[in-house]
């Protein structure tokens, strides 16, 4: 009998009487129709084929059986059913009509071991790590390339010191620097601040003892002197990495001041006022003979109390 | 629909079941009616579709490198016929969606729609609203102009100071010790490619989430009441949502019309007279670090690190915390002050970092 649709609830009528009712409808995930009826008789659900079915009208299904041939019929297990909301099959919903109530699918027979079903999740996991794990470490050394790149201790010229007129006064060194960035040789403005520090200004920044600058391995690049006034500080603010600037201010008269965070520094580079952590970071130096200045790029992290160098 | 279309239709709908997609997706009965304060989460969405739209098109003529980003971002201003507009626009809706992410957060704050059972829809919300901050923090260095070097570098910089991972974050961000070409490339990837895929995918999760859990309806109003005011997704919802879609479209060309885009100096390691400063919608926290109490390295990681950090997990926590079902706003005076206090704080410090530019002058 092609696709009938049995109504839940239906009354079951067997050729010599009433033996129960319909208590669910099963159907075949691949014709996509019913394939047996359950029905409640003496206490016990039961499967019917629709093959028994002789007539399925509004509220009675009429079976080609009689009545004491029901036992026959094979008890409903549930366990080994699903409800069609907890499976995908497609267009089920469209072909088989079981309102009030649930249309159940068969599980299928292979389905049913479970400690199978658990073997397969371990192993879809497992094979899954084994193809990801591997790519972790070449994946992070990938993106880490460029990222520890080694301290850059080269000398550039950046000018000459005929260009400071005054003692203590912040004068602005701007200047070029090539470099390999990536694959791409370019030239880029860096910019560096000179003072030529009087004598006070000078025990201020050095304290009297010599500077001195390491690379990655600790070794000694070069060493500032105490007693070489002219000092040049990185153009980077020490606060967030700003580029500050010599101004002249209300009170405290001629500072360098940081136009982000509004960090205020005196000629020394000690600041006076505003978020810094510390002073202004003071880089290698060397003057010529002639007057022409050298420094090392060297560049610090900027919002720390304590110098972090980073190039 | 006439015969073919109709056709057509019918062939669609036997495979994939169409009529009832569309059913499931417009029949959604909203609790209580269709209201102006639900547009947002839509207009949100129409945000994002523009801003794909025209980021693939600016995309043609944009070249993510330090020689030739500005030149190339200039060269899509003066020469690309409509290039003002299109990129204006790009920008001018970035600053649309922030706006609209705030009265999308303080409209689910205020109705108290985070509650249970939408806690999770609140988490992705608060995920995608980091999104769309990181959105505008990568996308403004990409022209490669003073303004966008300064605000990276600072930006960055203020990353770095985060406990244990701050060095490796900024180091990652910047591709190597100090910013250059990788930077720009890395900025690139991460906002045409990274975010975008990972706004997509949230939203999807955000707008099922919604779907799961049902619109949270008006925080007053008996059943009865509500229920005699239901009505579906469409047309009413619909309808509004649209209007509000055209409004903010002809907002954002308006301003793009009034306030083209105009790139700065070109990127450089001396600032020159340029006072540096991030994005508007990033003021706050820039104006937050000028403040004594925030002074020294310590003070700088209250400012710039725990504070936003607190705030955002205090904001996550808050459907956990909050679990009084209550969601009329007039009966929870602590939301509504801290609302209030947050709201007027961001104001403030917005309004006096604009007011100290004249000071710096």
């Amino acid at each position: 009998m092609a696709n009938v649709q049995p109504k839940i609830k239906s009354t079951v009528q067997c050729v010599d009487g009433t033996v129960g009712e319909v208590a669910h409808v099963i159907a075949d995930p691949l014709s996509l129709e019913v394939s047996h009826i359950v029905v409640r008789t003496n206490g016990t659900e039961r499967q019917v084929p629709v093959s028994a079915i002789q007539a399925a009208r509004e509220d009675v299904v009429e079976l080609a059986c009689k009545s004491d041939q029901m036992a026959g019929f094979p008890v409903f297990k549930r366990e080994d059913y699903l409800t069609s909301k907890e499976v995908e099959i497609p267009h089920l919903e469209d072909r088989v009509h079981a309102e009030p109530g649930e249309v159940f699918v068969p599980f299928p027979e292979l389905e049913r071991s479970c400690a199978r079903r658990r073997f397969f999740a371990g192993f879809i996991q497992v094979l899954g790590a084994l193809i990801g794990l591997p790519l972790v470490w070449p994946v992070l050394r990938f993106v880490m390339k460029p990222m520890y790149a080694p301290y850059d201790n080269r000398w550039l010229k950046i000018g000459n010191v005929s260009k400071i007129k005054t003692e203590d006064v912040g004068v602005q060194f701007i200047f070029k620097k090539s470099f390999k960035d990536a694959v791409i040789q370019r030239e880029e403005d860096k910019n560096n601040w000179v003072i030529k520090a009087s004598p006070g200004t000078l025990s201020k920044i050095y304290r009297g003892k010599d500077m001195v600058f390491t690379d990655q391995n600790g070794a000694v690049v070069w060493v500032n002197k105490a007693t070489v006034p002219y000092v040049a500080f990185s153009g980077k603010c020490p606060h967030l990495g700003c580029g500050y600037k010599w101004r002249s201010h209300k009170t405290r008269g001629q500072v360098f001041l940081c136009p982000c965070h509004l960090s205020l520094y005196d000629a020394s580079g000690a600041v006076l006022d505003g978020p810094a952590p510390r002073p202004l970071d003071v880089v290698p130096i060397r003057v010529s003979p002639t007057g022409d200045i050298e420094v090392i790029d060297v560049e610090y992290k900027a919002g720390k109390s304590e110098q972090v160098r980073i190039a | 629909m006439n015969g073919v279309a109709q056709k057509i239709y019918d062939f669609v709908d036997e495979r994939i079941g169409l009529k009832t997609l569309e059913a499931k997706m417009m029949n959604e009965p909203i609790r209580g009616g269709s209201r102006w304060a639900y547009v947002f989460g839509s207009v949100l969405l129409f945000i994002f579709i523009m801003q794909a739209v025209t980021g693939i098109l600016l995309m043609f003529y944009y070249i993510p490198s330090v020689d030739h980003a500005y030149a190339s971002t200039q060269f899509i201003i003066h020469e690309v016929d409509y290039g003002w507009f299109i990129l204006s626009y790009h920008f001018w809706g970035s600053s649309a969606m922030v706006v609209m992410v705030f009265a999308h957060m303080s409209q689910v704050f205020l109705w108290g729609a985070y509650k249970k059972p939408r806690e999770m829809i609140w988490l992705v919300g608060l995920a995608l609203f980091g999104l769309v901050m990181a959105f505008g923090f990568t996308g403004y260095l990409l022209p490669w102009d003073q303004r966008a070097y300064w605000a990276t570098t600072v930006g960055v910089e203020i990353m770095d100071k985060t406990p244990i991972v701050g060095d490796f974050i900024a180091r990652f961000l910047k591709g190597g010790p100090t910013p250059g070409q990788m930077t720009l490339s890395r900025f690139f990837v991460i906002h045409v490619m990274i975010l975008p895929a990972a706004l997509m995918g949230l939203a999807g999760l955000h707008l099922f989430f919604f779907r799961s859990a049902g619109p949270a309806g008006p925080f007053r109003g008996t059943t009865e009441e509500l229920k005699a005011k239901t009505d579906f997704f469409f047309p009413r919802q619909v309808w509004k949502d649209i209007v509000a879609m055209a409004v903010v479209f002809l907002t954002i060309c308006s301003l793009a019309l009034i306030e083209p885009v105009q790139l700065l100096e070109e990127a450089r390691p001396d600032p020159g007279d340029y006072h540096p400063e991030p994005e508007w919608y990033f003021l706050f926290l820039f104006q937050l670090l000028r403040w004594k109490i925030f002074f020294g390295e310590f003070g700088q990681f209250v400012a710039a690190t725990a504070i936003p950090a607190l705030f955002m997990l205090l904001l996550a926590a808050l459907p956990f915390i909050d679990r009084s079902p209550e969601r009329n706003i007039f009966k929870r005076p602590i939301a509504l002050v801290s609302w209030a206090v947050v709201m007027i704080g961001i104001l403030v410090l917005t309004v006096s970092a604009i007011l100290n530019r004249e000071f710096l002058d």
